[in-house]
């Protein structure tokens, strides 16, 4: 009904005539376009496009609109058009985001969160739509009544109405109270819809009644309980004022608690956010049938609309057939308004003439429960217990508890764990994850050994996201110069069209040919490294994959142990045995040693072998680089595991390299110079050490196979004995540890005699340890 | 027990009566009653507390919106131990009173040290003014 009516005032119509007369200068502009490029380039009208465009641009505009009329008020008529237009704007603004896809995801995937309050978030849900229109207002007194029964209140005499029409039509009265800066009375929300409508008739009145003028009288308000907007001073200069005795004076007012409330609320749903651009945004977190489509959105928007005006109807509803004489004629200005009132002993009840008279029963009930808790807060002040209740009674009560609602809280809620999101929570928040690890390993080893009261931790809640791939595609009209884009902060635009490529192998290691060795060694180290970091993760994937994807995961694991073995031999498909001079140049480097050490355990048994065997023999050159870093016996450690797996002719041919001696060669020349120097490097040593003791353990196991082996294990032995006996004590280094069953080794290859000097200076050695 | 991220885990502070201490060393009690993601408070009830020595003093201030940024420390208020406070409380007139009292003999032995500090050839950095609160 109302609607056609305000179709026609739709002053977008208005527009039409002044397309008219632009028509004639759009011929000429034609022509321009013509003539730079070419008749018929321009096959189409763009003009026609234009408007078609502007055309459906506008009709979602205007549908609104005319939802925005049901829950009208008097903004229209004071002129508030820039606002409501700015408002719409931010509306189809937000409406972009939410169909951003990437917001979408993260809206839609949220898990269920915890809340204490438990009420559905859905809008669409029905029984939400009443609560949250009853809101904390009426929960409490009222479930029974249904906001239906406020929403269509009984027409009242029609003289009647027109009178308040008048009075309220007003512009809201600022205040004219004696405190300075007290609230102006609020008539409107501020930010509501506007209406359609110019002159609202009388059908229309009844759909969507106005918001109230609030008329708290001035006595009420005054010593409204804290102060609200009072300056201290203020307070002060109150004379007898209730406030100085007790910060809480009882003398709080129902009446105007209630109002203020309806005030406040009224102000949560138009002025913070517009009604339907929060139902849009609920609707589409909550409702999971809710699709994209916004036509579908907008017939829900219009649906809830509805009940709000339903709300507001309940304040606006027609007074009472028999009002109180004296509040019959509203006084014009708010001073005599008072002195109106002043002489009256229950203020509260003129007030109401303006509600449901069932709503005033209520309130009326309320006060004075409210006037009995008061008197017995006050009566009892000194009683602890009594207060203690009271209090309680008080939170129980509060009036003004769940001003936010549960939807604003989920809001603040989505927020926050949209910041929170991530699809790899290992990766984009790594302390905190390893962080937490640790604690738990704590609280768990605590738990085995169940000492003290087990402690419960709190975890911070973190959402858990799908990994979905999100490829931006900028929209774009057809037949548009260049590209119109639609930006978000998700969906940035692309500034640049850059094609990444990557050059071929053979260009980057010709080049690298070229410049300097050390530099291409560092590069290899890095990229080894980050083979590393990717074998050590291998085992967090493993176990969050799928048992379907693990043998992949394992293959890949295998290629990248392979790949970083292959690097540090520097070894290419084409050369079968690589040279030693590519792995020297990684163990000169520091970083170098410590990523073997690191990589060590990952390798396969000959391939570590062999790392071993190109470090024993080149111990001497490696010994002499690291003099200065001091790095290398962070080797050991490794080393030592990897020989407990070797076979003994391995570790044969380990200690024939150590000692620098061809594979097949007799007793080599006197000094040794080879084996002096590994003697004399506490790293050295100790890997000797190691060897020996590897190979005694060895000899002992299986002391009558590989007789040949033993030959030159014996021939080796003996050598490195002469070696130790013949190099000074001074010069021998300090091992990091000397193996037990040293002593039984030697003394199976030298004589007593001998054996006492040598233990002699390893227990010297020893003793200095 | 698990918590929400961020200041979403004020939410469940909601309705109770909070004490907030805000940057400039102001203390606020009242009831939180909304919350944003950037720790905006709207404080319902707000009194501001001043303490002086064993004394304090309550200036009603209503409703109170502060800017997140300002809060420093927030704390629920157990009603239960609420009046088990050892401080007695004194009429406002009282308390700014007092609180200019102490203010000023702040200020004077700040005036003195500086002056013993100059007479000795060392300077201090201007205190902040925020700390006269």
């Amino acid at each position: 009904m109302f609607r056609c009516q305000s179709l026609e005032d739709c002053p977008l119509d208005e527009d039409e005539d002044a397309f008219q007369t632009l028509g004639e200068e759009d011929e000429d502009i034609d022509q321009f376009n013509d003539d730079t490029f070419g008749a018929g380039a321009i096959d189409d009208d763009w003009q026609e496009a234009h408007e078609r465009l502007a055309e459906l641009e506008d009709k979602p505009a205007t549908a609104r609109e005319l939802e925005d009329g049901a829950v009208s008020d008097e903004m229209d008529l004071l002129g508030h058009h820039e606002e409501n237009l700015a408002e719409r704007l931010s509306k189809l603004v937000i409406e972009n985001e939410l169909e951003d896809p990437a917001i979408m995801q993260a809206v839609q995937t949220q898990p269920p969160m915890q809340q204490p309050g438990g009420l559905n978030s859905s809008i669409w849900d029905g029984s939400a739509v009443l609560r949250r229109i009853r809101g904390p207002l009426l929960t409490q007194e009222m479930p029974s009544v249904s906001v239906l029964e406020y929403a269509m209140p009984q027409r009242p005499p029609q003289g009647q109405e027109d009178e308040r029409d008048l009075s309220e039509r007003a512009l809201p009265r600022r205040s004219s109270s004696p405190v300075i800066g007290s609230p102006p009375v609020r008539a409107v929300p501020i930010g509501t819809p506007p209406k359609q409508a110019s002159v609202p008739n009388f059908n229309q009145q009844i759909l969507c009644p106005k918001p109230v003028h609030i008329r708290a009288p001035m006595q009420q308000r005054y010593p409204s309980p804290y102060g609200e907007r009072m300056s201290p001073n203020q307070l002060c200069n109150v004379p007898n004022s209730s406030l100085l005795g007790h910060p809480f004076p009882p003398s709080v007012t129902p009446v105007f608690t209630h109002l203020q409330r309806a005030q406040l609320l009224g102000g949560a749903q138009a002025g913070r956010m517009s009604p339907s651009q929060f139902a849009r945004v609920s609707g589409l977190v909550g409702s999971p049938l809710t699709s994209m489509n916004p036509k579908l959105l907008q017939g829900r928007v219009g649906q809830m609309m509805s009940p709000a005006s339903g709300f507001r109807a309940f304040f606006g509803a027609p007074p009472p057939p028999v009002p109180p004489p004296s509040q019959q004629q509203h006084p014009p200005c708010p001073g005599s308004h008072l002195q109106n009132l002043r002489p009256h002993p229950q203020m509260f009840r003129p007030d109401t003439t303006h509600l449901h008279p069932q709503h005033r029963r209520l309130l009326h009930q309320r006060q004075q429960q409210n006037r009995n808790q008061h008197r017995s807060l006050n009566g009892s002040a000194g009683d602890r217990a009594g207060h203690r209740s009271s209090h309680q009674e008080q939170l129980r009560k509060d009036p003004y508890a769940n001003l936010m609602l549960q939807r604003e809280k989920d809001w603040v809620s989505k927020i926050q764990m949209m910041q929170l999101q991530s699809t790899d929570p290992y990766l984009d928040d790594f302390y905190y994850q390893n962080y937490f690890q640790k604690l738990e390993k704590v609280s768990a080893a605590e738990e085995m050994h169940g000492d003290g009261p087990k402690k419960e931790r709190t975890k911070l809640i973190t959402p858990q996201v799908a990994k979905l791939e999100h490829a931006y595609k900028p929209v774009q009209f057809e037949g548009s110069l260049g590209k119109l884009t639609v930006s978000s902060v998700n969906n940035p635009r692309k500034m640049i069209d850059a094609v990444v490529t990557s050059r071929s192998e053979d260009d980057e290691t010709k080049e690298k040919q070229v410049r300097d060795k050390r530099r291409q060694t560092l590069v290899t180290i890095e990229k080894t490294y980050s083979l590393l970091l990717d074998v050590e993760d291998y085992e967090r994937c493993y176990l969050l994959s799928l048992e379907g994807e693990r043998p992949a995961l394992m293959e890949e694991r295998k290629q990248k142990i392979c790949d970083m073995y292959d690097n540090l031999r520097g070894k290419t498909p084409s050369q079968e045995r690589p040279s030693d001079d590519h792995f020297v140049q990684i163990m000169c480097i520091r970083k170098g040693k410590r990523m073997v050490a690191r990589i060590l355990p990952f390798l396969s048994t000959e391939q570590a072998a062999d790392i071993l065997m190109a470090t024993a023999r080149n111990l001497p050159f490696l010994i002499k680089k690291d003099a200065q870093d001091e790095v290398l016996l962070c080797l050991l450690r490794p080393f030592s595991l990897v020989l407990y797996h070797l076979p003994s002719g391995t570790v044969t041919s380990l200690l024939q390299q150590l000692a620098n001696l061809p594979q097949s060669a007799t007793a080599p020349a006197p000094a040794n110079l080879h084996l002096a120097a590994v003697l004399q490097n506490k790293f050295g040593l100790s890997l000797l050490y190691l060897v020996l003791s590897r190979g005694e353990e060895l000899q002992n196991s299986n002391a009558a196979t590989e007789l040949m082996q033993d030959n030159q294990w014996t021939e080796l032995m003996s050598m490195a004995t002469r070696e130790l006996l013949r190099i000074p004590e001074a010069a021998l280094a300090k091992p990091v540890s000397t193996p037990s069953n040293l002593l039984s080794l030697f003394s199976r290859y030298v004589d007593q005699q001998k054996l006492n000097v040598l233990e002699t200076k390893l227990q010297l050695v020893q003793g200095i340890r | 027990m698990n918590y929400m991220p961020g200041t979403a885990s004020l939410i469940q502070d909601i309705d109770k009566k909070h004490l907030v201490l805000l940057r400039d060393g102001r203390t606020l009690i009242g009831y939180l009653r909304s919350i944003d993601q950037f720790a905006n408070l709207v404080l319902h009830q707000t009194v501001e507390r001043i303490h002086v020595g064993k004394k304090y003093g309550d200036i009603p201030r209503g409703i109170f919106v502060v800017r997140g940024e300002n809060v420093v420390l927030l704390g629920e208020i157990d009603l239960e131990k609420e009046s088990d406070t050892p401080l007695q409380q004194v009429s406002i007139e009282e308390i700014l009173e007092e609180q200019r009292v102490e203010q000023q003999a702040k200020q004077e032995s700040e005036k003195l040290k500086v002056q013993a500090l100059k007479e000795r050839g060392l300077s201090i950095p201007r205190a902040d003014t925020l700390d006269e609160y």
